[in-house]
């Protein structure tokens, strides 16, 4: 194709966008609410990913000893516990580490007071870090049921609600996603059918000296990518704006988000190029996609 | 050229024989008239020209495309070899005179520099160089059919055919226009021109081809009035 061609069907791509100013701008809004909503689910599915995964890392299991276990008992065990699949790291944290810790803790008055204890009242105690949080129940049970294991020690019902928060919100976040989707496909699909009616004598005239279809259908191609590039485009600036609010608010006031996790989440700026490019490809895309199915038909002279 | 060999078109959607069994051979440098009774089959014998619809049974070779079995993505191909009039002008009512002729060489992706010199000179073989900026609703009938005329011939196609061209136009003024097309006929362009004005094809002579009722009824070279004056 020549470069005068290419700017002609390029001119008549925009020319196309400023006679269905009101289809466009519908086009234009449904495709950036759905951008936004599927941005802005996975951008938290992402962030709940990412939480849970800085949880995952620090929850551990805590098994206590039985008192009076041997040095080959406790080999025993330990052998035992690095068996298990979802078990990832087993470390020893004995009585007299625990003894030394706590006295470290303790104002000087407390101490002077243990001081002179004969015995150590405190258990061995193995913590135990997993690979898998969502079965980290069914480990501590089993865990449960060796020789010389008192009791175990893990926070599985906090691990359970976030688990099933992260999995209900996956749930409705991609039936959301794709209802916006095929919504926006269908509005996109209706504005070139409306643009194609408008311009239907040209397209006619188009097919009797010989054009090709593919030659007939790039301006609208074109009209769709403008529209679904502008609509990226003022999602991320929308992204942004949104995440950032919600990050400050996580991490400016520590305390509580700390405990769960919270101050991990990542910055937009991390999220900058993946966001941005999923943007871009997703608005041009669906553009493409939604024009395409309705020029399709109506070229059929 | 154009050549049917025993073309029959039965529509589907309305059960109608349109035509039966045509058999008609137009030669390159031809100029026919194709005259008939209103629905007599003279509208589907353009549409098969063109590949907008195809025979039923029957062979039609256009300009070296045999149409049966001329793909679609072959088509505009085709059709770059023709120049089509419409009794209805179909102009585009937003671009200018020159931007509804210019328009047909864009969209077969002639060269910009050609597009510059060829339009004008085709404009002005119309004899509308002065209206050249003009938009069609501030033409004549005649004048609009004019330009749909140089917008046929624009791309310099083997056969210009034509749809009761001067149908919506005064008689007067439709002299002109066969007078251009006979013009265009000896820079050798071949002409099939459809028309229900018979005082038009007695004053000109040439091949008429009458149909009646999907059949040819005529088909035969006649003098014409003008020549004998
Ligand atoms: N698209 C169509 N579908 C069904 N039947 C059709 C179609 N087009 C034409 N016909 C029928 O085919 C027959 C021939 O029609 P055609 O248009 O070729 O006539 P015509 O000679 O051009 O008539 P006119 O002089 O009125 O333009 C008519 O009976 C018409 O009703
Ligand atoms: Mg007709």
């Amino acid at each position: 194709m020549k470069a005068s061609s290419a700017k002609y069907l390029v001119g008549q791509g925009f020319k196309g966008i400023w006679k269905n100013k009101m289809m466009t701008f519908a086009s234009f809004c449904i495709l950036l609410v759905s951008l936004l909503m599927v941005g802005i689910s996975c951008l938290t599915a992402i962030s709940l990913t990412r939480v849970i995964g800085g949880i995952e890392d620090q929850s551990e299991i805590v098994v206590i000893v039985k008192d009076g276990a041997s040095d080959s008992d406790m080999a025993a065990l330990e052998e035992k516990l690095h068996s298990i699949p979802n078990v990832n790291t087993v470390s020893l944290y004995t009585k007299e580490e625990a003894w030394q810790n706590m006295l470290k803790g303790m104002t000087e008055e407390e101490k002077d007071f243990f001081q002179y204890a004969d015995d150590n009242p405190l258990p061995d105690t193995y913590k135990l870090t997993v690979k898998d949080i969502q079965i980290m129940n069914d480990t501590t049970t089993q865990i449960e049921t060796f020789d010389f294991v008192e009791s175990t020690q893990s926070p599985t019902a906090f691990a359970d609600i976030l688990i099933n928060i992260r999995r209900i919100f996956s749930i409705v976040a991609f039936a959301v996603v794709l209802a916006l989707v095929v919504v926006s496909l269908i509005i996109i699909s209706n504005t070139t059918r409306a643009s194609v009616f408008a311009r239907r004598k040209e397209i006619n005239i188009m097919k009797y000296v010989g054009a090709t279809n593919s030659f007939i259908r790039i301006p609208f191609f074109i009209e769709g990518m403008i529209v679904g590039v502008a609509a990226a485009g003022c999602a991320l600036l929308l992204t942004k704006f949104a995440y950032e609010g919600v990050y400050n608010i996580f991490n400016d006031t520590f305390g509580i988000w700390s405990i769960l996790g919270m101050q991990n989440l990542y910055s937009f700026d991390d999220l900058l190029l993946p966001v941005s490019v999923s943007y871009l490809v997703a608005g041009a895309l669906i553009g493409a996609v939604g024009t395409s199915i309705s020029t399709g038909k109506h070229l059929r002279v | 050229m154009v050549e049917f060999k025993d073309v029959s078109v039965t529509y589907s959607s309305s059960g109608v024989d349109a035509l039966n069994n045509v058999n008609l051979k137009i030669n390159d440098g031809d100029f026919a008239f194709v005259v008939g009774p209103s629905g007599a089959g003279k509208s589907t014998l353009i549409k098969l020209v063109l590949k907008e619809i195809d025979a039923t049974s029957g062979t039609v070779l256009v300009n070296g495309f045999n149409l049966k079995k001329l793909r679609r993505g072959k088509i505009p191909a085709l059709r770059r070899t023709i120049g089509v009039v419409f009794q209805d002008f179909r102009l585009i009512p937003t671009m200018t005179v020159y931007e509804n002729v210019a328009f047909v060489l864009r969209v077969i992706d002639a060269p910009a520099k050609y597009i510059r010199s060829r339009v004008p000179y085709v404009i002005s073989l119309v004899g509308l160089s002065k209206k050249a900026k003009c938009y069609p609703t501030e033409l004549s009938g005649g004048e609009q059919q004019r330009v749909a005329l140089a917008r046929a011939l624009v791309n310099d196609p083997k056969l210009i055919i034509a749809d009761e061209p001067t149908g919506n136009i005064d008689p007067e003024l439709s002299y002109e226009i066969v007078e251009l097309l006979k013009g265009i006929n000896e820079c050798g362009t071949t002409i099939l021109m459809v028309t229900h004005e018979h005082d038009l094809v007695r004053y000109f002579g040439g091949r008429i081809i009458n149909i009646n009722k999907g059949s040819i009824a005529f088909d035969e070279v006649i003098g014409g009035s003008n020549e004998s004056k």
